[in-house]
């Protein structure tokens, strides 16, 4: 329901693995595993060591396996959560996991020895209640549901006494293909919920909360955080099978790979030391030979009875013809209404000077300030000489924050003239975004974005990112969340790097007759690297598409063929997946419609039959499997067990706040503690490696976002660095009043007595 | 002895402006509603936000009913000082009061949120967004975190309320790291009477 571009969230979201309630679970040392090597470790042993020290045994524990198959621009991914169960007694897991946001999940199977229980979709309650029935009734079950868009959890019933059940989920995914080089990255780890630009850490505090409580459900509880000091738990043993022709240049940021050429030139690769602990996302990059970059793809599938298609345009490279900057008008916007005074205010003067100083002499550019009413500083767009961005400095020196926010009279001499044809309008909104008629603001700039574009930049701590997402979305713009002083420079630099990119704008895609159905809607301007993706449902696919845009305002056009496809499983869901994501932007104007209520379950509605009729795991259904037999004894209880996390690369447990976590090492002697919700707080290991490994990542990501993603990923919520703070000094006051008028008092009293 | 009278008259002066303006704090707090609540009246007639004062710069967003306490306040846009000096501020950046979202709300613990420490899960919660509609939640959990722990600002798939505010309530000197978090569930809306003023 959010919008802004935080691709980067993908990877902030860890492995969690929670337990069901039942109280403490005592798992004696008798209770594990027999002594064992490391190197006889297979995937889903962990390996503790008990009081008795260099010994290692195995533990309640689970391990992953992950198949990733790539062919054309479609991963497929297999992945077996393996659940261990080495005590008498029969258990329960619930294994909390990150996949990449958007994932297409549409496959469940419990392997239990030989046998496989194979999962079907359900409507979400409908699917607990077997699941639950199933449990109750002693039979093994499995139970996969989504908790957000990137988070799923696995419940597996049943898993009997020193038995080991394989949980085997498959999905796909879109690969991510821009300036030439393709990536794809597999979330692994607890970490905090980092959003770009957004940080947890305030610039005052060397502290940084992580958030552990990923699931809503509060009968779930956290999890007991691994001991750092070296133990692999929960191992990820991982392969990439690389259909991409012979000459790739394969890379990965976060792991030492090993890369083997199999007979049909499929590459294999994985990672050097062979099984991982997950502690770190697992990120792989190829750039395929020189020439051989794909410059059109399309691949169909057939899906009860209906046609599919994937298809992928990279426009002609800015290296190949290359194109010039684009003449662009640049508008700036500064909000100078009173509730920007302080830092914030100083935060958005300095982000527009730096702004102003990037602009080129080829670029007209203006300066608009409002507060109660709106003033712009030259009667027209003015090119950017050093005069002009000179004398458009020392004006907004003199500006101060006070005043209201009539934002709409901003907009309105922001947009009111169409742009001159050969210049792009970029319009740069600078605000913390405190207004009341949002609704009649995100109808004018719908009304009057024309060929303009709005960015809106958050400024302060706590913008209104709600507003101002759906700002840049209805002005076909993104937005920029600058937080701390710190950022300035960073934001304003990745924002303009973006913006003076040659770019498609106005892209609009004209099909041969019988295609009904295409997303994302509409088309997001490409900027240079980006290649156009869209998925589409045709009667009969054939002939070709001609795609027509503005390139540097110059009128482009492309024909496609939309001949001979390759045939390939799997697109039907891609397009699944993208049609419910699109049903989520258009929920907000689906309740203005239609009411709140009814508007929401028409929204459910949509998604559930989306969901059944592609089997596809979604926030409404859910994928269930249940054995047909029993094979638990009535009489026998069922038992949880909490599963350590592993911490983030690079993280130290330095301080727990409120309560300790069950250490791994406590547990695997004393016994596992049910631990209440905690929340655990992580100082920062000091320039570790892989904190700057970790920073690099995200500067990466934030590099580079790609238009489809940020579409996706703005659906993650924005969060301020500190909750606010609520209390007054009104009985401070009134205690020190009295204080000293009983002190007053009392010298009156010794003066009078001492005469 | 002349200093020792300043001496005394400077403790009485000092004595009573510190009382007066302790004694303004919580004085301010009960009167503002009384205007807010004008400023409310006049939103829920006209369906666009009015300010309470002229030179305000926060508003009336939604109306905090809780029938356990007999308690009714208008909930401003923001939760910055100014505006949570006047009445509970919504905070900008969570969902919009009424959305099938996360919607957080903070106030001070020695005024408007200080019957946070006696809501109990299972009591009810009341919500009026600005077109009228009327949110019910019920209270699902209690508790205390500390400033840096966001996840209560989290964003949801279904309708949540939070409230906020300092803890512990009865401290002396503002400006602790810990926070008393109110979790809510939504669990119906309904249309009410639009109230003419």
């Amino acid at each position: 329901m959010r919008l802004g571009f935080r691709l980067a969230v993908l990877w902030g979201v860890g492995v969690l693995v929670s337990i069901f309630s039942a109280g403490a679970y005592a798992a004696s040392a008798a209770a594990l595993g027999q002594p064992m090597q490391l190197k006889e470790a297979k995937a889903g042993t962990l390996l503790v060591r008990g009081d008795d020290d260099l010994v290692l045994r195995a533990a309640p524990m689970l391990g992953t396996d992950v198949e990733i198959n790539v062919t054309g621009l479609i991963a497929r991914t297999v992945v077996t959560q393996y659940f261990h169960n080495p005590t008498d007694a029969w258990l329960e897991g619930i294994y909390v996991f990150p996949l990449p946001q958007n994932a297409a999940v549409d496959t469940l199977e419990v392997r239990i020895g030989e046998r496989v229980i194979v999962g079907e979709i359900k409507e979400r309650q409908e699917a607990r209640k077997i699941y639950e029935k199933a449990k109750a009734e002693g039979k093994k079950a499995a139970l996969l549901e989504q908790e957000r868009p990137n988070i799923f959890t696995t419940s597996v019933a049943g898993i009997h006494p020193q038995g080991t059940v394989g949980v085997r989920i498959e999905y796909q995914r879109e690969l991510d293909y821009r300036d030439g080089v393709f990536s794809l990255r597999f979330p692994m780890v607890v970490a905090p919920r980092y959003i770009p630009g957004d940080p947890i850490a305030s610039a005052s505090s060397r502290h940084v909360a992580l958030d552990t409580d990923q699931v809503p459900d509060g009968s779930r509880i956290s999890p007991p955080v691994a001991d750092p000091a070296g133990r692999v738990i929960n191992p990820v043993s991982l392969r990439v099978s690389l259909n991409a022709g012979v000459a790739v240049r394969t890379k990965s940021t976060s792991h030492v790979i090993e890369v083997s050429e199999k007979s049909d030139g499929v590459l294999e690769i994985t990672p050097a030391q062979g099984a991982v602990p997950a502690d770190r996302d697992f990120v792989l990059s190829w750039r395929p030979a020189l020439g051989e970059a794909p410059k059109a793809a399309l691949f169909t599938e057939v899906f009860k009875g209906e046609e599919y298609a994937l298809l992928m345009v990279m426009p002609p490279d800015a290296a190949a013809a290359p194109a010039p900057a684009p003449n662009r008008e640049v508008i700036f916007v500064l909000d100078t209404s009173g509730s920007m005074s302080g830092t914030s205010f100083h935060e958005a003067r300095s982000a527009l000077r730096m702004a102003l100083r990037r602009l080129s002499p080829a670029d007209t550019f203006n300066v608009i300030a409002f507060s109660s009413s709106a003033r712009q500083l030259f009667r027209r767009a003015l090119p950017a000489t050093p005069e002009n961005i000179a004398k458009a400095i020392s004006n907004i020196e003199g500006l101060e924050a006070k005043g209201g926010t009539e934002m709409l009279s901003a907009l309105t001499l922001a947009l009111r003239s169409p742009p001159s044809s050969e210049r792009v309008r970029q319009v740069v909104f600078i605000t913390d975004g405190a207004v009341g008629n949002e609704s009649a603001l995100f109808d004018y700039i719908s009304l009057r974005i024309g060929k303009s574009r709005l960015f809106t930049i958050g400024i302060g701590s706590a913008p209104n990112a709600y507003f101002m997402k759906r700002a840049a979305r209805a002005g076909r713009g993104t937005f920029t969340y600058i937080g701390t002083p710190e950022d300035v420079h960073e934001k304003m630099s990745g924002l303009f790097a973006y913006l003076e990119r040659p770019m498609l704008t106005d892209i609009r895609l004209h099909w041969p007759g019988r295609v009904d159905e295409t997303y994302p809607a509409p088309i997001p301007d490409l900027y240079a690297g980006e290649p156009l993706v869209v998925v589409l449902r045709a009667k009969d696919l054939g002939g070709q598409v001609s795609i027509t845009g503005l390139r540097s305002g110059e009128p482009w056009q492309q024909n496609v063929s939309l001949e001979n496809g390759t045939a390939r499983a799997g697109v039907a869901r891609l397009y699944a997946r993208r049609k419910i994501e699109s049903f989520r932007l258009n929920l907000s104007r689906l309740q203005e419609d239609l009411g709140y209520e009814e508007g929401r379950k028409q929204f459910r509605d949509k998604i559930i039959e989306t969901g059944l009729r592609y089997h596809l795991v979604t926030r409404y259904t859910s994928l269930v499997a249940v054995e047909k037999e029993s094979s638990r004894p009535h009489d026998a209880p069922l038992k949880a067990w909490p599963v350590p996390t592993h911490l983030p690369a690079g993280w130290k447990l330095e301080k727990i706040w409120l309560e300790k976590p069950a250490m791994e090492s406590e547990a695997a002697t004393a016994g596992f503690i049910s631990v209440e919700k905690t929340s655990i707080q992580f100082e920062k290991k000091n320039a570790t490696d892989g904190k700057r490994l970790a920073e690099r990542r995200w500067k990466l990501e934030e590099r580079k976002p790609n238009a489809l993603q940020r579409q996706i990923a703005s659906a993650q919520p924005l969060v301020a660095a500190h909750l606010p703070r609520t209390a007054t000094p009104a009985l401070l006051f009134v205690l020190t009043g009295l204080l000293l008028l009983m002190t007053a008092v009392f010298l009156r009293w010794r003066v009078r007595t001492q005469w | 002895m002349v200093a020792g009278r300043l001496l005394i008259g400077a403790l009485v002066l000092g004595g009573t402006l510190s009382l007066a303006h302790g004694a303004w704090i919580p004085a301010k707090a009960a009167l503002a509603q009384v205007l807010l609540d004008h400023a409310w009246q006049e939103t829920l007639r006209s369906g666009d936000f009015a300010k309470p004062w002229p030179w305000a710069d926060t508003w009336p967003v939604a109306r905090l009913i809780v029938p356990s306490h007999k308690k009714s306040m208008v909930v401003l846009a923001g939760a910055d000082g100014a505006a949570l000096a006047f009445g509970p501020g919504h905070l900008t950046t969570s969902a919009p009061p009424g959305a099938s979202d996360n919607s957080v709300i903070a106030g001070h613990r020695d005024t408007h949120f200080a019957f946070l420490g006696s809501l109990k899960p299972g009591d009810t919660l009341q919500l009026q967004a600005r077109d009228g509609v009327l949110h019910d939640y019920r209270v699902t959990q209690t508790r205390v975190v500390h400033e840096t722990d966001t996840s209560v600002l989290e964003f949801g798939q279904d309708p949540m309320l939070t409230l906020i505010t300092c803890y512990p309530f009865a401290a002396l000197v503002p400006g602790g790291p810990l926070r008393y978090v109110v979790h809510a569930r939504g669990i119906s809306s309904h249309k009410t009477q639009r109230k003419k003023t």
